[in-house]
């Protein structure tokens, strides 16, 4: 992984003021960290594998008294957010985990959430959906949740696990909309890597407490989320649009308020790396990107005008800076961690929608990598920029990657000659 | 029905909700059952004979309020000491707790409660005002212990006359150092007399004090006790090292070592059998308990033959002593019978019946007879009504004689077991006062007693009984040292989070906290109110209790209750 502690603090090496300690943790224990000195006020939850050691660490936060925080022990996902849901409308900063069909079974409350605009932040851990049983990452379970009105980060390294967490509450409670920062499974949340903790008073400075727009009050009570009419429903929807379309905004406010605070920047919605000059952009998100930068690092180094964009917001989508890298580079190719039966990759269509519109269209690759845990390699992101440098247009709108099939009909590319030399044949 | 106001987006609330308090809507008018508060009584609380309220001082042990927990305690019981430590505490047969896990150590915690407070002198005020009556108690073992000390919370001034020389009947002579410590007793009875009630020492009704004597007193509870052994009826029962359970025990307590042989052979399945046969290990001999019917019927409180085993006691079941031999005036040998069960008699148990030509003979030369024991009533000045050995009483206690009143193992309590004869006392001393022409309050309990399947036990994890600690076997054979230690502050506070708290409300919350209405909420003084305006009577409050402590009853039932009340 990359890391980026030393790269984004200005003093060669040593850490910056805002750091209390730095620990070798897992991403499921960056995330417990984070809302520890988010001072999280309500934590609810169900264990499921691999998101389980996040309530972990918190159980033990919990009732250690490092956070003062009730902890309420549910009989099942859809409890949980209920919990979430029933505490944050009374004022609360809310917590909840899951994964894969814990996500699934919450469905229903992801809505009410969004609907009640709860600034509810949770983590999940991304992993495929069952059958056949997989505990491993893909990301079709937050991707399923696309349309219930919540916000949805993917993180590359620990560390941005523990960040967004902290940059989540903010964005969420700003715009009062719920957020779900995703992680892959096992390649974030069981590998530790160093992650800065901050000071808690420099957490306290940039995430004050909590001031909800509107609280149940028993002292009054009022029908929360009533029957509404078909001569305001549509408003009422508008309105949640319209916060989602404010949040890209403040994701990019809060991002560079967040870098001034703590000296690490995630770019806002988007990272781009080696995109200024580049011809040939791969689109992608969460840990792939880390191995897509080793990728792109060793294709630069041989004179291949590759680049990266890494796609940190899935909602709200980065339309405009999709848009505008499209102004400058002649292909972009996605990498989707997931697939739409029937269709393409999600991100992949998504990228073409924004597209359509805009004044300049580069030829547009969709890519299937890495489901149920497959690993995506440095060799896998090669063989992607090698079909993308050799081909002017995609052959089939849905390219599946390192396909164990006799008859899968892909052509083999071949292999490209670059300024710098033969690009290597190994694993393309 | 208010309209909303807002015409345009933006201004619009971002969330729907209605402009006005929903408390307007009576949705109270849906319900047709009502949830309402009512303690009910604890198993425990039944079973215990002293009638203590387990519940209401467990919780004050969770406080950590042990001197209040301890007044609690003394509400019934003078003795928590004594009872915490040689109670056969029929409580914690009825614990709910059992059928769940294992049965709550109640006793261990009423004697950690008693040793917290064992320098603790001062007594609960007593608010009753002095009554010009006094009684007279004859007898200072625990049932006249029990019944001085409630008349004396009663006002009444007490005498209790005492034949030894020294307070506590049985507590003292029958009960050996290694289970009850005579510190405890000196502690608890010194409490007693702190409160008013005055023992006369070397005083026997009979002997050096007249009968007569006791005309002085407006009632008299006599409470002599059953200090005399059963003779097992054979011969050679007068020889030399032939012992009664009751004069060996009596001996060790009064500091002198009986003269007993390598090998002590013990009659008996009671606990001053094994009393008996503990003692005798403790004095480094051989103990061996020889009981007529089998183990599942001896009367001795199942820990203690467990405890003897632990010791070394050995039992020999289904056999019975035949008679006696002896060499110049000296016992020699025992001759024994074979046993077997037959019919079951009047107690329930299976009645021994000899097995003829089944004799066989064994040297002994100490032989303890420890068969039962019963009240030397000799002293009586005129004849009293009888049942079997003991005095006949009254369901108040009354002995038909007018003023006199008897209870205790004299009379009440043929197993001899001290929280019944404390039971006695206290209910006597309640009849003494309403004879005097007082009339004395229930003790409150209700009629409605928590069934196990009542308890919710989402709220309470499986958990292990306390271990008691004990001194190690092989130092608690050598010498009379108390064996079982009291639980430290961190197990009696485990133990008593083990507790249900069956039918006591403890404002847990849980009700108020799942009520779907938010109908329930506390006043000024933290009580409980419910909204019945909003109270749907869905029963979640009920159901969710984790100690049935509410109930829901049909609506339109408390409206009848009142009305009855008012009537």
């Amino acid at each position: 992984m990359i890391n980026r502690m030393s790269k984004s603090n200005g003093n060669g090496g040593l850490l910056h003021p805002s750091v209390d300690r730095v620990l070798v943790i897992e991403g499921t224990h960056a995330a417990s960290y984070a809302v520890k000195l988010a001072r999280v006020q309500v934590i609810a939850a169900y264990p499921i594998t691999p998101q389980t050691s996040v309530v972990e660490k918190l159980s033990e936060i919990v009732s250690g008294g490092e956070l003062q925080a009730k902890f309420i022990k549910v009989e099942s996902e859809h409890s949980a957010m209920a919990c979430c849901i029933g505490s944050s409308i009374s004022g609360a900063r809310a917590f909840t985990a899951t994964s894969s069909q814990g996500l699934a079974l919450m469905h229903e409350l992801l809505h009410w959430a969004a609907g009640s605009r709860l600034p509810i932040v949770m983590v999940n851990v991304n992993r495929a959906m069952a059958p056949p049983w997989s505990i491993y990452v893909d990301h079709n379970d937050s991707l399923s949740q696309r349309d219930t009105g919540w916000l949805q980060f993917y993180a590359e390294s620990n560390q941005e696990v523990m960040d967004t967490v902290l940059q989540a509450y903010k964005i969420a409670e700003t715009v009062s909309l719920p957020v779900m920062i995703n992680l892959d499974a096992f390649v974030l949340s069981h590998t530790s890597e160093p992650v800065a903790i901050p000071k808690q008073e420099v957490v306290d400075e940039f995430l004050p407490a909590r001031k909800a727009l509107f609280k149940v009050d028993t002292a009054d009570p009022k029908a929360f989320g009533a029957l509404i009419g078909p001569d305001a429903y549509m408003e009422m929807r508008y309105k949640l649009f319209q916060a989602m379309e404010d949040a890209r905004a403040v994701i990019r406010d809060v991002d560079l308020e967040f870098s001034a605070k703590f000296g690490r920047s995630y770019g806002g919605l988007v990272e781009e790396y080696f995109t200024e000059d580049a011809e040939v952009v791969l689109l992608t998100s969460a840990t792939a990107v880390s191995t897509a930068r080793i990728a792109v690092d060793e294709l630069r180094s041989m004179g291949f005008p590759v680049g990266l964009m890494k796609l940190r917001a899935f909602r709200p989508f980065p339309v405009d800076e999709i848009r505008a890298l499209a102004q400058r580079v002649k292909k972009i190719g996605v990498m989707d961690r997931n697939i739409s039966f029937g269709a393409t990759g999600i991100i992949y269509q998504e990228t073409k929608a924004v597209l359509y519109n805009a004044p300049v269209r580069p030829s547009l690759f969709g890519f299937i990598a890495g489901l149920g845990g497959r690993d995506i390699t440095p060799e896998t992101i090669k063989e992607i920029f090698s079909y993308l440098l050799n081909h002017d247009e995609p052959e089939r709108e849905t390219i599946w990657i390192s396909l164990k099939s006799d008859s899968a009909g892909q052509e083999e590319p071949p292999i490209p000659e670059g300024p710098g030399g033969r690009m290597k044949s190994e694993g393309v | 029905m208010t309209r909303y106001k807002y015409t345009t987006v933006e201004e619009m609330p971002p969330l729907a909700f209605s402009l006005e308090s929903t408390r307007k809507i009576p949705t109270g008018s849906w319900r047709h059952v009502r949830p309402v508060y009512k303690n009910k009584t604890s198993p425990c609380e039944v079973g215990c004979p002293a009638g203590e309220k387990i519940p209401v001082y467990f919780d004050l042990v969770r406080q950590k309020k042990y001197e209040e927990a301890w007044y609690k305690i003394l509400e019934d019981n003078p003795l928590p000491g004594v009872t915490g430590r040689v109670c056969y505490h029929p409580c914690e047969g009825q614990c709910n707790r059992k059928p769940y896990d294992e049965a709550v150590a109640i006793h261990n915690i009423e004697r950690f409660v008693a040793d917290k407070n064992l320098r603790n002198k001062k007594l609960p005020q007593v608010s009753e005002t002095p009554k010009s009556e006094k009684v007279a108690v004859i007898g200072s073992g625990p049932a006249g212990l029990s019944c001085a000390y409630q008349l004396s919370r009663k006002g009444y001034r007490t005498v209790i006359f005492e034949a030894d020389h020294e307070p506590g009947g049985m507590l003292r002579y029958g009960i050996p150092e290694y289970r009850l410590p005579k510190k405890i007793l000196d502690k608890e009875i010194a409490d007693i007399e702190s409160l008013g009630v005055e023992i006369r020492m070397d005083s026997r009704i009979g002997g050096n004090v007249a009968w007569s004597e006791l005309e002085k007193f407006d009632a008299v509870f006599v409470a002599v006790g059953a200090m005399r052994s059963r003779k097992m009826d054979v011969a050679g029962e007068g020889l030399k090292g032939v012992y009664t359970g009751v004069d060996f025990l009596r001996d060790l307590s009064t500091g002198i070592v009986p003269k007993v042989g390598r090998q002590v052979l013990v009659v008996g399945g009671g606990n001053t059998a094994i009393d008996a046969a503990r003692s005798a290990v403790r004095l480094g001999k051989k103990a061996t308990i020889l009981y007529r019917r089998t183990r599942a019927e001896m009367p001795a409180v199942p820990e203690e033959i467990e405890e003897a085993e632990k010791e070394g006691v050995r039992f020999e079941f289904l056999v019975a002593p035949a008679k006696i031999t002896g060499v110049k005036g000296k016992a020699s040998k025992i001759e024994l019978i074979k046993m077997k069960l037959g019919e079951p008699d009047a107690s329930g148990r299976r009645r021994p019946v000899p097995v003829k030509g089944s004799n066989y003979t064994m040297a002994a030369d100490t032989i303890i007879s420890a068969i039962g024991e019963e009240p030397d009533l000799s002293f009586l000045p005129y004849s009293f009504l009888k049942k079997g050995v003991r005095l006949f009483v009254d369901d108040d206690y009354s002995t038909g004689v007018p003023g006199i009143f008897a209870g205790g193992d004299a009379a009440t309590n043929p197993n001899g077991t001290v929280v019944n004869a404390i039971r006695a006392g206290k209910d006597a001393a309640k009849s003494i006062d309403e004879f005097l022409g007082w009339r004395t309050q229930s003790n409150g309990l209700s009629h409605d007693v928590v069934h196990p399947d009542d308890v919710n036990t989402f709220y309470f994890p499986h958990e292990k009984r306390v271990k008691v600690p004990r001194i190690a076997v092989e130092k608690s054979k050598a010498s009379f040292t108390e064996v079982n230690r009291t639980l430290t502050e961190g197990q009696a506070l485990d133990e008593a989070e083990r507790c249900f708290t069956c039918g006591t409300c403890l404002h847990c919350d849980v009700c108020l906290t799942f009520c779907p209405d938010v109908a329930i909420s506390k006043d000024k003084d933290g009580e409980y109110v419910i909204d019945y305006d909003h109270c749907k009577g869905c029963g979640i409050c009920v159901n969710e209790c984790p100690r049935e402590a509410m109930e829901l009853v049909p609506e339109g039932a408390h409206e009848v209750e009142e009305e009855a009340v008012q009537a």
